[in-house]
């Protein structure tokens, strides 16, 4: 039998948490209170959020706020690490085929300034490095290299360049300027084939020239030696293989869960556990395994609330479609407070929720994936498959959260609005969201009810 | 009995009563923000309610909107600004089809459906120099009341080029005009059009006639034409266009 499903805040979590451990609830080594982040760890944003009080989403978070410790860990049982960068979701995959080796995302340092609000330092520290609010928040990924309070140096780099995001190329290149050497790989900007060039379909639905496939697996190819050298063991094909099948594995319940979540009648998960369950697609959070089992988790509780009728908010939630991650994650609790709820999502990592190619040649397999990136891609490729989702999960209205100072979204907003405007007849707003965005809620909070509002009127 | 629909603006409290019966209005009211929103808006509704002979008990019904409107505690309930100005501006202009509105500090366009409906809109609200407080500041910096503005803009034979993204470098543009001998009614010229064209940056290209220009800035003389001239096609004044917003919440309180 299962309960009435709510969103509550930390003080109602102890609470939550003693009635849970009371019931018998099972926690993995990483488990415990939530509160015991904010004390221990300063992650002080955590007492402004609302959470769902599923013991699924419990594990989930303490999964995602344990990865220091995770990486730490790594390191003393003598691991090798691979901060793979500005990489959604391949280099990770090639890191994980090979022994003894894990790969984390250092770029995903961007929410500690929301997380523990400002009080880490890593921006005025990137500031002082010359990268300043100009710059996408990630800047505090340099100061996280500076401290090593987040987590460990680690033992080899990776970063695409090309068709990624202007910032985090100067970003990164300041970083290897401080001395930490980086691997670069470079990702050309998708194009559709000309019509004499050999066309490659790729995951999403996208294509591109044979040659732009071929080179990109080249490039990926220089980063597979880099990982064998590091490793000492050549990573073959029958090790990626495996690697793609694990990755699949995981991508396989993020999209049950997302389309559980997204076409429910009544919301069984909250806007802000699905941002965080999508983000694990990435980099599986420093264990790939235990990923698969912390999502597969999720997916459970997803599904029994579905089954017997029951979700964290009304069937009257509007259903919004939302375009970019956001850099405060109290905005996302903001949605649901306004009455909307998630109904797809296109977070610049679309194509890391694909299957990637299991009937081609591993490394083929993974540059088709790559290429597939929406970043790598035109804005109007976004739009499309933005398009195509929010048309299948019958979403309502969408709403583009703009990051401040992120190159690869300052205008590609106007033109996702423009085709979802024109295509589907949708109301569209864009917000912007810095890391902290308290002072910003009251305003952001209008547009979401302006939002929210419009649609209501037009159901009526 | 009547219903009420308070506008919390940035720069001002505005409040109208609506008969429930006529749909008629039967008083407005306006006075400005400052601290204490709530008691003001109070006090202002109080004023109106003895100046039309009417009691507590003849309210049915309260909507606030506007920027403050969630610190009105007399409140029923709260509506955006957004579909508070586009019912308002439908019931005085019943053929709009885009409404621009600028209020003290943030600016918004809107697309209406059938009814007064929202189809879309587009709001600024992280930049001043779209807004009426732009305007507050080149009053100030040029020594003129605010309703001196228009004559000033009309006199104008040369416009200025603002061309600073921000009204703090735009303050500083001024100063630098007013230096090198540029008048100032061609400042306050420049400054209508610099506001205008941010509207339009923020319409993008598709304007739908007929265009409603409501919220406090629309009674500033001048503005209307400035915005012509960006949006390229005629640009009304709602009447009463402080109040577009309040009387929108009146209705939506009386539905």
């Amino acid at each position: 039998m299962i309960g009435q499903p709510q969103r509550i805040t930390l003080d109602e979590w102890d609470f939550r948490y003693a009635e849970l451990c009371g019931q018998g609830m099972v926690e993995p080594s990483y488990g415990g209170p939530l509160r015991r982040h904010v004390d221990d760890g300063g992650d002080t944003r955590l007492l402004r959020l609302r959470y769902d009080d599923s013991a699924a989403a419990l594990r989930l978070w303490n999964f995602l706020l344990t990865e220091e410790d995770r990486l730490r860990e790594a390191r003393a049982q003598e691991k090798l690490l691979v901060g793979a960068m500005k990489d959604l979701g391949t280099v990770p995959v090639m890191a994980y085929s090979a022994p003894n080796v894990v790969a984390f995302y250092p770029d995903g340092a961007w929410w500690i300034p929301c997380v523990m609000e400002m009080n880490a330092g890593l921006m005025s520290i990137a500031s002082s490095l010359g990268l300043d609010e100009t710059f996408c928040p990630v800047r505090a990924m340099v100061g996280a290299f500076v401290t090593q309070a987040h987590f460990p140096i680690p033992d080899m780099l990776t970063c695409s360049v090309g068709a990624t995001c202007d910032d985090f190329s100067a970003i990164a290149q300041r970083l290897e300027g401080l001395g930490h050497p980086i691997l670069w790989w470079e990702i050309p900007g998708r194009r559709k084939p000309d019509p004499d060039e050999r066309a490659i379909a790729l995951p999403g639905g996208f294509e591109a020239p044979a040659c732009q496939v071929e080179f990109v697996q080249s490039e990926l190819e220089r980063v597979k030696a880099a990982i064998s050298d590091l490793s000492g063991a050549p990573l073959g094909d029958e090790a990626l293989c495996e690697g793609i099948r694990a990755a699949n594995h995981i991508r396989r319940i993020l999209s049950e869960l997302r389309t559980l979540a997204f076409t429910a009648p009544k919301c069984p998960m909250p806007a802000l556990e699905m941002l965080i369950a999508e983000m694990l697609a990435i980099h599986f959070c420093s264990d790939r395994d235990e990923a698969a089992v912390v999502l597969g988790e999720l997916l459970d509780e997803a599904r029994a609330r579905v089954e017997a009728g029951v979700g964290v908010l009304g069937a009257e939630a509007v259903r919004v479609f939302w375009v970019n991650p956001v850099a405060d994650l109290r905005v996302m609790n903001l949605l649901e407070d306004c009455g909307g709820r998630i109904c797809g999502t296109e977070y610049l990592f679309a194509h890391a929720l694909d299957a990637i190619p299991e009937d081609l040649p591993p490394m083929e397999a993974l540059a088709r994936m790559a290429l597939a990136d929406p970043m790598a891609g035109s804005s109007a490729d976004r739009a499309e498959r933005a398009i195509g989702d929010a048309g299948r999960f019958g979403s309502e209205a969408v709403l583009i959260s703009r990051i401040p100072g992120a190159s690869h979204c300052a205008y590609e907003g106007a033109v996702i609005g423009e085709m979802v405007k024109s295509r589907l007849g949708l109301p569209v707003v864009e917000v912007e969201v810095p890391p902290i965005a308290d002072a910003l809620m009251p305003t952001l909070r209008t547009r979401i009810e302006a939002l929210i509002e419009t649609v209501l009127a037009w159901r009526n | 009995m009547v219903s009420v629909g308070v506008d919390a603006g940035s720069r001002a409290i505005k409040i109208v009563l609506l008969d429930t019966g006529s749909r008629e209005v039967v008083a407005s009211g306006i006075v400005a923000q400052g601290v204490g929103c709530n008691d003001l808006a109070n006090d202002l509704l109080r004023d109106l309610m003895e100046r039309s002979g009417l009691g507590p008990g003849d309210v049915t019904r309260v909507v606030a909107t506007g920027y403050a409107r969630n610190m009105i505690d007399f409140a029923d309930t709260t509506v955006t600004e957004i579909t508070c100005h586009a019912r308002g501006v439908h019931r005085v202009a019943p053929n709009a089809a885009t409404v621009v509105e600028i209020g003290g500090q943030d600016s918004k366009l809107l697309r209406l459906g059938p009814g007064g409906s929202v189809r879309d809109f587009s709001m600024n609200d992280r930049c001043a120099a779209g807004t009426g407080r732009f305007l507050e500041v080149v009053a100030d910096r040029l020594g003129v009341a605010l309703d001196g503005l228009g004559p000033m803009a009309a006199r104008s034979q040369r416009p200025a080029s603002i061309s600073s993204t921000c009204i703090v470098f735009a303050e500083t543009e001024i100063i630098g005009l007013l230096s090198t001998g540029t008048s100032p009614d061609d400042i306050v010229a420049g400054v209508q059009n610099s506001i205008a064209i941010r509207i339009a940056a923020m319409a993008g290209r598709g304007v739908v006639a007929p265009v409603v220009f409501t919220g406090g800035v629309a009674i500033v003389p001048g503005m209307d034409r400035a915005l012509e001239s960006a949006l390229g096609c005629p640009v009304s004044i709602a009447p009463n266009p402080q109040f577009t917003g309040a009387l929108g919440a009146a209705i939506m309180a009386a539905a």
